[in-house]
């Protein structure tokens, strides 16, 4: 069995104490649910010298619902998101797709910190030691040439985690705790689009809170996964929208996708529908912003091709339903 | 070694039956509770850890290997490399061409080139690191045809063409059954090469016992008489001075029916490090072990009269085999062979080329040989039918033989219940309602499928009778059935205990099932080819009966009467027509009087008449019986995304008389699933040698979300030469869950695709392809 | 580093001095002796490990022995109080849940997790609470009636 490699793993209590290890160990990794980091451990992607726990750091557990928003800790679990009254009657779309992540015995520990910060996903990347080195390594961990477009000069591992698109279709906003204090931002600005770096987190900081603002009244949200088997798998594409029609039109419209770039991301250009009755001709449209804005590369076994279509079928389909629930 | 135990019975004084009846597991305690022990369960704490190096490469030349660091780093106890061992192994005893650890050359990617046992895992793996290899590269071949090329380098050396073997016969006048035929329709269709997948990855444990140069190894085994021969020599030992035991097994469905490379490895290093070692690989290396379903190309031509009569049939077969011949040559004849033994098959041409390629080596998968072709012959059948305006029942029936039935390659069919599967499942999916009435993305078809009940020809030919059961009794009334037939989860010794005591009359509580320790138990063939059922159960049967013969000497003994006197009542041995009796335990007593415990043998052999023809290849097919299967599979699919959703399966299964209906029901289920999951996503991939999906991630063994509910009806049989009327029950339904799929979604799409697996790109590949020729036909349909 | 950890597994309590590295599920299988929890994966992909931390079902395979200090760790072995089969244990071994037997550790304490939350669960409801759970021998039919089986009273 691959044991894991030694580290030092420290549970803090308090976000000061996480953040002031976190500064003392240059080389500590923060750990949640630790569902996708001790995978990646396993495996022999990183070497972190301690682990900084934040299971035990109080208030991370925590949902409150205001009148304007729900706040969630970052260690608040997968499964409370799919199973909590207030997020099931509020926030439908993300218990939802709570439930499309991993299996239950994940869940039940993984948590929405740890699933908005997960680490990008390619073949090339998620295999053993022994493999990767007889590979070379790539661009992304100890190597220096991808794999995947040996030309280019960046990794294009996919970020291939489930509540950020819906999340971010919400307009949600997250909290990163660090040296400097608390700094808070949209959830957008987590992200950047390189493999290799996809979270704009600084050295010692960590996600502390996200916060989701209650969506408009008459805003439908749903989220849609494809995958090939009805559970585990990550996505191959994941499509979110947040519709709000008005008088038959569309009066706002959001878009995510996740597994198809190397960081969750918003549509841009989806303004130009606002005042589209919708219809085909809108579907098409929206399917082709999708098109044109997904980049899924050869991360996965799973061609790429395949990853862009069902991504843009999903997204027509979902502004049909959506309108049509409305 | 596994000794269960069942609940006690109730004093009876009528015969118990515990044949026919839904029987749970002799040894399902065990496993519900924890306390089954698997080969990675051993309490071997003083073991030694193993573990191995992989080569980096897919096809070298190894220029040298230096261990001497490795050996040198304390807490090392043994290090070896090829030079370890120099004799070959393979299952077949003309084509042992794979050794433990690779000499000379590493053929696939992952071969094990060196192994090192030490006192921790950490040691052990800190001296892998010092092990220094130099490689010569070599082109890597993937895929058959790179292989194949006039001027690839050959894998072995004394295979020219890199071919382990070309297969080519004839039977019948096909050129005469082409002509007579109304169509004859080609296809080509490419398979996925799949994988086992059972959930317990390998391991073995082997103990050196340097005073007495004994060996003691307990493996995953199916096949441990196997494990026991290769050991004996590749380690150039005396067979007596082996023992192997064969511990709760995770499953097998192939994979474990050869001796393997790590099982030889564990032996090696135990008794170079003078102790006892683990060997435990993970889920990567277990991948790279492989022994499964290759990657295969069917050329496939058929001809047939309006009435969906089959004329003739020529097949041509291409399987990458991987890196070294192991059951190849048997996968590859049992392509040709079960093409005759389904339908009536008046003239068939087949062609098959097993090719050595840099994967890892391939073998038997349930269904063994026959699954992929099934898919191509079905499919083709349907698409001819329709042709001719055929129901897809229609021309299966025109094609039904009736048994007794002797094929045109010498088979012998004694029964056949297939016209009634057929029924069952035209019945039970409301097929003659439904079909073609469907809503659009919508699907139902149906196939057929079968497989032999165990080889009527043993691999390894001894003269030996197929199968040995020992029964012994002694003085508390238990008793102990003694096989070498390997319970991997599909429940022999359950089986073989119910067939035992329903000739005895006894309840299963009296008995306990010892399977798979040489020390104890006599040698079998193991558990693959479905065999166990007929051949260890006649085996059992027959011993059984010798033992009640003893007791019920014993009765008239004691009961002073003549033995055609005295009726078995299982508890209590009845003089005919009195009541006078006595009771089990006297009758034991008195039995053993004279003569001591007593051990009652059985044995079977498959009749001179069922062991096939003379021909080249003959010894593939010949089985003492054959079971059949047909399917129906309703499936809905996703025009958008490509995406399938099996809805139901319904699966009629003639196996004979169902000796454990809730046996039965279970492995047919397993079986039939496995056979959804092959169909549906299931397939590995190599890059350059290197494996892509070597995890339960990438390959996709499907969940219970998408499971759908499988009805199995148990078809009323009766097979003379099975035990109490019974023939195999696991490989013969799998077959056929492939083409009706693909049939079901060729209905829900309009498109058939030209191999496996239905993954989701794929299908939507299809969709699009077939939404560019609606969109150029309608053109042109507008241009003129 | 090693650290004193304190849990109760199966109802006793334990204190070992454990690895900051070590794996719940070696910790289980090796330190403790109960290898009734298997491992069928090399991390997160199979559910042959799952064991009830707090109740709560969880891979043994991606949790850390040293976060579970003060938890209540429940494993196969623990179900059978006083020797008398589960429920759930009844119905596997009756209505065949189990074959090989290698996924049934896992799979009993999955469906263990979803009993104590849900008595009588709709089918959807426990393919969805075993959803992480591969099984490679039954096609699942007989898991199913096995977990319906024991609901009833
Ligand atoms: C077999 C398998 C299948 C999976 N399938 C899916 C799937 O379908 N969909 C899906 O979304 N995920 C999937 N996952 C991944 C993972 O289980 C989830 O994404 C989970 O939500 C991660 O949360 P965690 O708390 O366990 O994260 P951890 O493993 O603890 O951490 C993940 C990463 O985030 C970092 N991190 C953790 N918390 C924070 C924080 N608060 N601030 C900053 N960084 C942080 C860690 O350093 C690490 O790099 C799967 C994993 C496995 C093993
Ligand atoms: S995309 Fe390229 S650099 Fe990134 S993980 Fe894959 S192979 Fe490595
Ligand atoms: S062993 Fe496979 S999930 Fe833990
Ligand atoms: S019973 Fe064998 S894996 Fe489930």
């Amino acid at each position: 069995m691959a044991r894991l490699q030694e580290f030092v793993l420290r549970r803090p209590e308090s976000i000061e104490e996480a953040v002031g290890q976190l500064a003392a160990e240059p080389e500590a990794r923060v750990i949640s649910g630790g569902t996708a980091l001790i995978a990646n451990l396993r495996l022999g992607l990183g070497s972190p010298a301690a682990l900084i726990s934040l299971e035990r750091v109080s208030g991370m557990d925590r949902i409150e619902v205001s009148a304007k928003e729900m706040r969630f800790g970052a260690g608040v679990t997968v499964a409370r998101l799919a199973t909590d009254d207030a997020v099931r009657a509020k926030l439908p779309a993300l218990a939802a797709a709570a439930l499309t992540v991993a299996g239950p015995s994940h869940r039940s520990v993984a948590t929405i910190g740890g699933n908005l910060c997960l680490d990008t996903r390619c073949v090339y990347y998620n295999q053993n030691e022994t493999w990767r080195s007889s590979n070379g390594y790539c661009l992304k961990y100890r190597g220096d040439i991808c794999h995947v477009a040996p030309q280019g000069k960046r990794c294009h591992a996919a970020y291939s985690g489930d509540l950020a698109p819906v999340l971010l279709v919400l307009q949600a906003g997250i909290a990163v705790a660090g040296a400097a204090g608390v700094r808070r931002m949209p959830l957008a600005g987590l992200y950047q689009e390189d493999g290799a770096h996809h979270l704009t987190l600084a050295q010692g900081e960590f996600v502390s809170e996200v916060s989701v603002p209650l969506p408009a009244a008459g805003m439908r949200v749903a989220y849609r996964k494809a995958r090939v088997r009805g559970a585990i798998d990550f996505p191959l594409a994941g499509v979110a929208m947040a519709l709000r029609m008005s008088e038959g039109r569309v009066a706002e419209l959001h878009v995510a996708l996740t597994g198809t770039n190397s960081q969750p991301m918003l549509l841009t250009g989806t303004e130009e529908c606002r005042g589209a009755s919708v219809d085909e001709a809108l579907a098409d449209k929206v399917g082709k912003l999708v098109q044109r804005q997904a980049s899924p590369q050869r991360t996965t076994v799973t061609t790429s091709n395949y990853r862009r279509q069902v991504a843009t079928a999903y997204a027509r389909r979902l502004i049909l339903e959506l309108a049509a629930a409305n | 070694m596994s000794e269960i135990l069942s609940p006690k019975p109730m004093g009876a004084t009528i015969a118990a039956h515990p044949v026919g009846r839904r029987q749970p597991l002799i040894d399902g305690i065990e496993k519900v509770t924890g306390r089954a022990r698997y080969t990675a369960d051993l309490a071997a704490t003083q073991a030694l850890t193993g573990v191995i190096l992989p080569s980096p490469h897919a096809h070298a030349e190894i220029v040298s290997i230096d261990v001497s660091r490795a050996r040198a780093l304390p807490g090392v106890r043994a290090v070896i490399t090829g030079d370890d061992c120099d004799v070959p192994f393979g299952i077949l005893p003309i084509a042992r061409n794979e050794y433990p650890l690779a000499r000379g050359k590493v053929l696939y990617w992952g071969e094990a080139v060196a192994a090192v046992a030490a006192d921790d895992e950490q040691t052990a793996l800190a001296a892998l690191a010092l092990i220094e290899v130099e490689y010569r590269l070599l082109p890597v071949y993937t895929h058959a045809a790179e292989a194949r090329a006039p001027d690839a380098v050959l894998l072995h050396a004394n295979k020219p063409g890199n071919m382990e073997r070309e297969v080519s016969n004839s039977f019948g006048d096909v050129d005469a059954g082409f002509a007579a035929a109304d169509l004859v329709r080609e296809e080509s269709f490419h398979y996925a090469e799949v994988a086992h997948g059972q959930i317990e990855p390998d391991c073995a444990v082997a103990e050196f016992e340097p005073s007495s140069g004994r060996l003691t190894v307990q493996s995953v085994s199916q096949v441990p008489y196997y494990v026991h021969l290769t050991i004996s020599e590749c380690l150039k030992m005396d067979p007596a001075d082996v023992r192997v035991i064969k511990p709760f097994v995770g499953g097998g469905f192939g994979h474990r029916t050869e001796t393997l490379p790590f099982e030889v490895t564990a032996a090696l290093l135990a008794r170079a490090a003078r102790g006892a070692v683990k060997l435990q690989l993970s889920r990567a290396e277990t991948f790279t072990i492989h022994r499964a379903r290759p990657e295969t190309d069917i050329r496939l031509k058929i001809g047939m009269k309006k009435s969906g009569e089959i004329t003739a049939v020529e097949a041509e077969v291409v399987q990458r085999g991987g890196a070294s011949a192991g059951y190849g040559i048997i996968t590859i004849l049992y392509a040709g062979a079960l093409l005759h033994t389904l339908y009536r098959m008046p003239a068939v041409r087949y062609r098959g080329f097993r090719v050595y390629t840099n994967t890892p080596p391939c073998g038997p998968m349930r269904g063994h040989g026959g699954v992929d072709m099934r898919h191509a012959f079905e499919s083709l059948m349907d698409m001819m039918a329709a042709t001719f305006g055929l129901d897809a029942f229609a021309v299966r029936r025109a094609n039904l033989f009736v048994a007794p039935y002797q094929t045109m390659n010498e088979l012998k069919v004694s029964t056949c219940e297939l016209a009634a599967c057929l029924d069952w499942v035209e019945e039970a999916s409301g097929w003659r309602s439904r079909k073609g009435k469907l809503p659009r993305g919508r699907g139902l078809g149906v196939a057929c499928s079968h497989f032999i009940s165990g080889a009527a020809k043993p691999v390894h030919w001894t003269g030996e009778p197929h199968a040995t059961v020992n029964l012994r009794l002694d003085f508390d009334g238990s008793i102990t059935l003694l096989t070498g037939a390997a319970d991997i989860g599909q429940g022999s010794s359950t089986l073989l205990a119910q067939i035992a005591a329903e000739v005895l009359g006894l309840e299963l509580s009296r008995f306990r099932v010892i399977a798979g320790d040489s020390a104890l138990t006599p040698k079998d063939n193991g558990s693959y080819s479905s065999r166990v059922s007929l051949m260890v159960g006649n085996a059992a049967l027959a011993a059984a009966e010798e033992l009640k013969r003893q007791l019920v000497a014993a009765a008239a003994k004691r009961l002073e009467v003549g033995v055609e006197e005295v009726e078995c009542l299982g508890e209590a041995y009845l003089v005919t027509g009195t009541d006078r009796m006595a009771s089990y335990r006297d009758v034991v007593k008195s039995a053993l009087e004279v003569t001591g415990p007593l051990t009652a043998r059985g044995t079977y052999t498959v009749p001179l008449e069922l062991q096939g023809g003379k021909y080249r290849g003959a010894g593939v097919g010949p089985s003492p019986a054959y079971s059949y299967a047909a399917s129906v599979v309703e499936v809905s699919v996703d025009e958008d995304t490509g995406e399938i959703k099996v809805e139901k399966m319904w699966v009629a299964q003639d196996c004979g008389v169902a000796i454990n209906p809730l046996s039965v029901e279970g492995q047919v289920q397993g079986s039939v699933w496995m056979g959804m999951g092959q169909a549906l996503c299931e397939e590995t991939e190599f890059m350059d040698g290197r494996p892509m999906r070597g995890n339960l991630l990438d390959y996709r063994v499907p969940t219970i979300v998408e499971s759908p509910p499988i009805e199995v009806k148990i078809i009323k049989a009766y097979e003379p030469n099975g035990p109490m009327g019974a023939k195999e029950a696991s490989e013969s339904s799998l077959g056929s869950i492939p083409p009706a799929l693909a049939a079901a979604v060729a209905e829900a799409i309009g498109v058939r695709l030209p191999g496996l697996p239905l993954s989701p790109d794929r299908v939507l590949a299809a969709i699009q392809a077939r939404r560019r020729d609606e969109r150029l036909k309608s053109a042109l349909g507008g241009a003129s | 580093m090693k650290r004193l950890v304190s849990l109760w597994l199966n109802g006793k309590r334990r204190e070992d001095a454990v690895a900051d590295n070590l794996l719940l599920i070696d910790y289980v299988r090796e330190t403790a002796a109960l290898t009734g929890t298997k491992c069928g994966c090399d991390g997160g992909e199979c559910g042959a490990c799952t064991v009830l931390i707090d109740g709560e079902p969880r891979l043994a395979c991606m949790t850390l022995t040293a976060t579970c200090d003060g938890k209540r760790v429940e494993t196969i072995e623990g179900l059978a109080v006083g020797g008398t089969l589960s429920s759930l244990q009844q119905a596997f071994h009756e209505k065949l849940g189990t074959q090989c037997g290698f996924c049934t550790p896992g799979m009993i304490m999955a469906a263990e997790a979803l009993l104590r939350r849900n008595a009588s669960p709709s089918e959807e409801t426990i393919r969805e609470a075993l959803s992480g759970n591969l099984c490679r021998c039954t096609g699942y039919v007989k898991i199913i009636e096995s977990v319906k089986a024991a609901c009833e009273p």
